[in-house]
């Protein structure tokens, strides 16, 4: 029966690519050309377009664990100040805009695409959005309430390390202390050590035990040596920030290094 | 008096806050009432209730869903202020006229404000003059708050319930002196919270009402009057002990005859039973180390239903609502949201969603869709069943990590074992899944000991000792009609003292209602301080999933002696083989507890364990 069909199938093809072919042929040739340049023009310019928008990659990422600060240093970076006050945040917010700093400077300045996804555990999923345009991640890490929150902070981080999209392009990742201003903030090189001692941990119990434990998409680190955050495929640097009292010169520095590329 | 009124963006800005009312909120009551109920699919309940070490604040609140706004008013719980409400809508209304997304600051408000806040005091006063009779209205508003309160003590998280009952329980004169309101619920609240003490001096045996030394149901007589009675009650009970010495009395079912020998343990020692060779079980990789494969399922399905619920309403209907679909003008109302919502509410029914559970949940999105624009091209039911599909990947993506193996790394450094304590009512699989829990764990390299605790049901022990022997793991057991409490905590030392990394500790099946065993339970969870309590519920329970974990929670709240009661902290559902697509009681286990799933048993073999995939049970529920 199937053979049958097949046939059948065969026979009517055959017909309509002959009755194609004809009505083809019927057209005089100009109008083929010119159909035919319209058709790859059009293809070369979605080409072109494409292309485009993933060299503009200018879109920063800030994310971290809840309570870290990271809406405070959006508005920071927007306007200059954290105005009321923040809460904790249900919705990403999003915005293309100059620095705030920077308006004050003549001449042309390039405006940036910043977005801050919340850092509740339950809200994770939208950071995936934004991953695929991200030009550059700021991890924000809270310096005063960092070692009750290290585990959580670590296994963050590490999800955010192996994943495919942040290896593969390797999209620059700035861990910032946030909340220095405060006399009880951990200095940054102990929040990297700290960072990196965890992540050693987790490593050793995600992935050197099964390896039918496919969880994670990529593995960090060398194998057999402690991890350290220079071993990443991705440039990874630390800096120092505070939210409430504006000073975040170094946040500025690592999104104009970024975006003007 | 507000304490406190808040306006801000769903991004988390604070766009405007009262400056008259200046009290500084102590504690953080917008950061949790966010984290606990706006952000777990709460938004539906009419109010919340915070508590910290010097207040407790009622919270109310409302959305404006289109500009992505919210509006938070918070006040003395003692206060019941019946304006709130109004003053809330009335205030969405004003700001959303002035409300212009680049402005932050809002100064002009705070006139507005002024004036708004007298408009409603004084239609709240001319209602009660009104009414005549205030008692009457303010009983009826404040039952149905105190039900609500109720529902959300139940429905809320888990330090919530622990905290709100211990109150209760203080505040024993207060109740008294508190409008009457509350009066009712609060007062069976303590009579429950006293009365369980004086059982407890005779044991834990129910039987023990035909021969103990006091009668219980004169107990339950008390315990309907007033609290006062409860202390004439403890000073009967110290008299009546010496009177009687307490023996351990069988619990008697029926009328069977009673049975003189019921341990039946072998008397043979451990050597006779290692002469019957037994491989050690090796049954290939646990299922949980493998990724899942998810299929992807067809359009047309969906289409179909759509079809079905788009021929019930009238043409008419069908012709302005496609217009208006095009158009994508309209602003969406609630009596729009209603047919939508009620038919997807009853797709999560017929999944075995607990019908609680899915009116909540329906509640929450219309709270979240009201107001808001529909964008052109998008029917109605595609905007519902996009915002329910993402509350759904909300709710049961889970809160906080659930990686074992890195806690019991943690532990082990500490040098300590991870304890892992399974609870569960009868017969949904505590010992089977222990097993299998223990063959995984042993797949990573993991010492691991069980713990038989079950010294009640006939053969629980054996039954353990086999899958021990199955799987060539240590097992702590005392036999039958012991402590057991008692016996974990021996389980523990001897754990570190053997070196076993974890102990998997087994406890016996029980009701939720039964208060003794309940109680038992919460003694051993005190004393051994588990790393892990894991409720295992089978996914075959219907409503009752929503009782029995509510009831766990605050028993385990309340009967605990410690300030800071241990709650269930994760779920292992069973039994997930024998439902085809009927998931909901996972959701429902979720919603109500706040614990994330940590396992899922499917299967009776050792390998038939994994973890919970969060997006095919979503596709699953709202196919």
């Amino acid at each position: 029966m199937d053979e049958e069909k097949m046939e059948k199938l065969k026979i009517q093809l055959q017909q309509l690519l002959n009755e194609a072919h004809e009505f083809v042929q019927k057209i005089p040739p100009t109008q083929i050309n010119v159909a035919i340049a319209v058709v790859l023009s059009t293809i070369v310019l979605f080409l072109i377009i494409r292309l485009f928008k993933r060299k503009s990659s200018n879109t920063i990422v800030l994310t971290g664990l809840s309570g870290s600060g990271k809406t405070v240093l959006f508005y920071q970076l927007r306007d200059g100040s954290s105005h009321l006050g923040t809460v904790t945040s249900m919705e990403p917010n999003e915005g293309t805009f100059v620095l705030h700093s920077e308006l004050t400077k003549n001449g042309k300045v390039k405006p940036v695409h910043v977005v801050d996804v919340p850092g509740h555990s339950r809200l994770r999923p939208k950071l995936d959005e934004f991953l695929s345009q991200a030009a550059g991640i700021v991890f924000v890490v809270d310096a005063v309430e960092f070692l009750p929150n290290v585990r959580a902070a670590s296994e963050y981080l590490y999800d955010l390390l192996t994943k495919a999209s942040v290896v593969k392009k390797k999209i620059p990742l700035l861990l910032l202390c946030n909340k220095v201003d405060k006399v009880t903030a951990h200095t940054k090189d102990f929040i990297r050590k700290q960072l990196e001692k965890e992540i050693d941990k987790l490593r050793a119990s995600r992935t050197a035990l099964s390896s039918a434990d496919i969880s994670n998409e990529y593995t960090l680190g060398v194998p057999g040596e402690a991890f350290a955050f220079h071993q990443c495929s991705n440039k990874i640097t630390v800096a120092e920030a505070s939210g409430l009292t504006s000073d975040i010169s170094q946040l500025e520095q690592f999104i104009r290094e970024y975006v003007k590329a | 008096m507000l304490e406190q009124l808040l306006i801000f963006t769903r991004g988390g800005l604070i766009l405007w806050t009262c400056k008259e009312l200046g009290n500084a909120l102590r504690g953080s009551p917008i950061d949790t009432l966010i984290r606990s109920c706006l952000l777990e699919e709460r938004s539906g309940a009419a109010s919340y209730n915070y508590d910290t070490p010097g207040a407790s604040y009622t919270l109310k609140w409302t959305f404006h869903n289109e500009l992505g706004l919210v509006f938070v008013a918070v006040y003395q719980r003692i206060l019941h202020l019946l304006y709130v409400d109004d003053l809330l809508s009335m205030i969405k209304q004003e700001f959303s006229a002035i409300y212009d997304p680049k402005r932050t600051s809002y100064d002009d408000f705070n006139d507005i404000f002024q004036q708004l806040k007298k408009e409603a005091e004084a239609r709240a006063e001319e209602m009660k003059k009104s009414k005549q009779v205030g008692k009457p209205v303010n009983n009826n508003l404040g039952r149905k708050q105190g039900q609500v309160q109720n529902g959300s003590v139940d429905g809320g998280s888990k330090k919530k319930s622990g905290g709100e009952s211990g109150n209760d329980g203080g505040d024993v004169d207060k109740s008294r002196g508190r409008p009457l309101e509350n009066g009712n619920l609060r007062n069976n609240h303590v009579g429950k919270g006293e009365a369980p003490t004086m059982i407890n001096a005779n044991g834990k045996e129910n039987g023990a009402s035909k021969t103990g030394a006091f009668d219980v149901n004169k107990l339950q007589k008390l315990r309907s009057k007033a609290a006062k009675k409860t202390e004439t009650v403890v000073n009967k009970v110290p008299k009546e002990e010496p009177k009687k010495k307490i023996t351990k009395k069988n619990r008697v079912w029926d009328d069977s005859p009673k049975e003189s020998k019921l341990d039946f343990t072998d008397p043979v020692s451990e050597n006779g039973e290692q002469n019957i060779s037994v491989v050690a079980a090796d049954e290939g990789e646990s299922m949980m180390d493998k990724e899942e494969i998810i299929s992807s399922d067809s359009e047309s399905e969906e289409e179909e239903t759509e079809k079905d619920s788009n021929v019930d309403s009238k043409k008419k209907g069908w012709f302005s609502s496609m217009f208006q679909s095009i158009a994508g003008k309209a602003n969406l109302e609630k009596s729009d949201l209603e047919p939508a919502l009620k038919a997807l509410k009853d797709r999560l029914m017929t999944k075995n969603v607990a019908e609680e559970i899915a009116e909540k949940l329906c509640e929450s999105v219309a709270a979240s869709l009201e107001g808001k624009r529909l964008a052109s091209f998008t029917r109605i039911s595609s905007t519902v069943q996009a915002a329910m599909e993402e509350a759904l990947v909300r709710i049961l993506t889970p809160r906080r990590s659930i990686d074992i193996l890195r806690d019991v790394h943690a532990a082990k450094e500490q040098g300590k074992p991870y304890v892992v304590v399974f609870v569960g009512v009868n017969g949904v699989g505590k010992s089977t899944n222990l097993a299998k829990v223990a063959y995984w764990l042993l797949q990573h390299n993991v010492n691991v000991m069980m713990a038989a605790c079950d010294t009640f049901r006939s053969g629980a022990v054996e039954q353990l000792r086999t899958h021990a022997r199955r799987l060539q793991i240590p097992i702590f057991e005392k036999g039958y009609e012991k402590d057991p409490a008692i016996v974990a905590k021996e389980a523990i030392q001897e754990a570190s003292r053997n070196g076993s990394d974890v102990v998997l500790v087994d406890t016996a099946g029980r009701m939720q209602d039964n208060e003794p065993l309940m109680r038992a339970l919460s003694k051993l969870i005190y004393v051994n301080s588990p790393d892990l309590v894991l409720f295992v519920g089978e996914a075959l329970v219907g409503n009752d999933a929503v009782d029995q974990l509510s009831k766990f929670n605050q028993k385990l709240g309340d009967l605990s002696p410690s300030p800071d009661p241990r709650l269930i902290d994760g779920i292992l559902l069973t039994k997930f083989d024998t439902i085809d697509d009927k998931v909901g009681a996972a959701l429902s286990m979720v919603y109500i507890s706040g614990a994330p799933v940590m396992f899922v048993g499917c299967g009776q073999s050792y390998t038939d364990l994994k973890k919970l995939n969060v997006k095919s049970i979503v596709k699953t529920l709202l196919k």
